[in-house]
């Protein structure tokens, strides 16, 4: 239980392999399809997805990662800080204002790349408990308390954005978006799933049974999008905030994957906090007691 | 949609990125408590 | 599972003033619900579906809670069951009967909804269906919540907390086919609804039998 601070030679290699994979991904991303305006087009996938699913990959690779390079989070983030840093600046204050939307739609260079690592938070959230009700290792516990706490860090700030996006709009601030509405209901879902996790005592219960509610939450997410959709057809005349039709996409790519490696060291951290968390909770009593004791 | 063009709004715009930049580098500060709170 | 169902059918008949006392609860929303709105009765009409199944809703909370009571009276959950049935027939024994007690409560709380709120209907066949399909859908999840929630601090609190936003989709489904029932269907929409219900309740009653091994387990 207690974390280990070696560096295994696991650990070299999930290193080497997420840093690879995450330059390529920038690589890709940000300076051919976003600079360059050319992308490569391979059987129909764009560069953008490539990178996308390179950046996932080297996130996941970081995440696999022991407790040995301690660093290695810090390190995250503040690559994520420069990202976001300049994707935030060409998204303030050098794209062109948009077609409609003015001004505005630069709130989309923040909103669509939190609504897109919110969901890979949450996803991960999911994996990781499957992965814990089939190996038993609490390592994966951690790691889905820390992906679910990441996530509904991610699906607050969503909503938050949301509705700031939509007063100048539409003129409220909640305009029943199916993809909005359903971040509202994640993020009920998840907070409720770290409140059951603080009022179970036992850590064996604790974790299996968020686990299952981790399971049962995320399967509901395409369902509550598919209804939310269905009831709020009939008055949904206006476009979803997430769409981008700017042709402006380097704070866009900046900006996500600064979330992304953001969200990847913040996740690294916190499983961190967890496990130690654990080990504090079932260590034996200290010398001076058992001595008291006896 | 609204047709119509949406003039200014910068004040949602800086409201946006700011509050963002406050829940992210918050939680950062939190993570690092914690963390120290619990080596 | 014959078996575990039998045995909770006894459990709720020695208990039925329970019953009697859930209905009054559901009941009593309904009319401070109509108390929100206020006289008018075109309002109290149009929104009285949404009553009904907020009624009903929270009155499942009062419900489920008090199906593992038994259980843990007697300490029986921790690694033994008052009957020797495997986990998943104690799962699915049990989520039938809170089932049939929530369609029991929606029948009673339907002319109470036509009193109050002038909200009646023909389609009587429809409307129960829904009520079947929609307690259905809350008893599913509602029951693997509360083996879980009964067994932790703060039961009253957890169980309302993790099934509200789960059970979305199902007020949905529910309080739009309802309204649909009530209000007139010209385009035949209430199909695609129960469709929903009906795919909510596959998931989650496979689902949750799956998972709920795991979560009885010592």
């Amino acid at each position: 239980m207690v974390p280990n601070s070696q560096v295994s030679r696991l650990d070299r290699v999930l290193l080497a392999g997420a840093v690879i994979t995450g330059l390529t991904a920038m690589f890709l991303g940000v300076y051919m399809d976003a600079y360059l305006h050319e992308g490569i087009s391979i059987g129909g996938a764009g560069t953008a997805l490539i990178a996308a699913t390179l950046g996932m990959a080297s996130s996941v690779l970081f995440l696999l990662m022991g407790d040995g390079f301690r660093k290695v989070p810090l390190g995250l983030i503040a690559v994520a800080a420069v990202c976001l840093i300049s994707g935030s600046y060409f998204g303030l204050f050098v794209a062109p204002p948009e077609h409609f939307m003015g001004d505005v739609q630069r709130i989309m260079y923040v909103h669509v790349p939190t609504a897109w690592n919110g969901l890979l938070a949450l996803t991960f959230a999911f994996v990781a408990a499957v992965v814990f009700l089939f190996t038993n290792d609490f390592k994966w516990d951690a790691r889905m308390e820390a992906a679910v706490e990441v996530g509904i860090l991610l699906a607050f700030l969503l909503c938050c954005q949301g509705a700031i996006w939509a007063k100048p709009t539409w003129g409220v601030w909640w305009d029943w978006d199916p993809r909005l509405t359903t971040t509202a209901v994640l993020l009920f879902a998840f907070a409720g799933i770290l409140a059951l996790r603080r009022f179970v005592d036992d850590p064996v219960k604790r974790a299996v049974w968020s686990s299952v509610a981790t399971i049962i939450s995320y399967v509901d997410v395409p369902i509550v999008y598919f209804s939310v959709r269905w009831w709020n057809s009939l008055h949904q005349v206006q476009s979803s905030p997430s769409t981008v039709s700017s042709q402006f996409y380097l704070p866009l790519r900046l900006n996500a994957f600064g979330v992304l490696f953001l969200m990847t060291g913040f996740m690294m951290l916190r499983a961190r906090v967890a496990a130690l968390r654990l080990a504090a909770e079932v260590a034996p009593p200290p010398e001076e007691l058992a001595g008291e004791l006896a | 949609m609204s047709g119509g063009y949406i003039t200014g709004g910068w004040g949602f715009v800086w409201a946006a990125y700011g509050w963002t930049a406050l829940v992210l580098t918050g939680y950062a500060i939190s993570l690092f408590v914690r963390l120290r709170k619990v080596r | 599972m014959i078996t575990a169902l039998r045995k909770e059918f006894l459990l709720q008949w020695r208990t039925r003033a329970q019953a009697v006392a859930v209905f009054v609860f559901g009941a009593t929303a309904l009319l401070l619900f109509s108390f929100a709105i206020g006289p008018n009765s075109a309002a109290l009409r149009q929104h009285a579906a949404g009553f009904l199944w907020l009624g009903l809703l929270l009155s499942s909370t009062l419900t489920l809670s008090e199906t593992f009571h038994a259980e843990m009276e007697n300490h029986a959950l921790e690694g033994l069951l008052l009957l020797p049935v495997s986990p998943r027939a104690l799962y699915y024994g049990k989520a039938v009967a809170n089932a049939i007690q929530l369609i029991a409560l929606g029948i009673a709380l339907v002319p109470v909804m036509v009193v109050l709120y002038d909200a009646g209907t023909t389609r009587l066949p429809t409307l129960l269906l829904i009520i079947v399909l929609g307690s259905a859908g809350i008893s599913a999840p509602g029951t693997l919540y509360s083996a879980m929630t009964s067994q932790a601090r703060a039961k009253q609190t957890l169980l309302p907390l993790l099934l509200f936003p789960l059970i979305v989709p199902v007020l949905l489904a529910s309080v739009k086919s309802t309204s649909l029932v009530i209000l007139g269907d010209p385009m035949s929409q209430a199909t695609s609804w129960l469709l929903l219900l009906l795919a909510f309740n596959g998931i989650y009653w496979s689902l949750c039998g799956l998972l709920f091994d795991r979560v009885v387990e010592d």
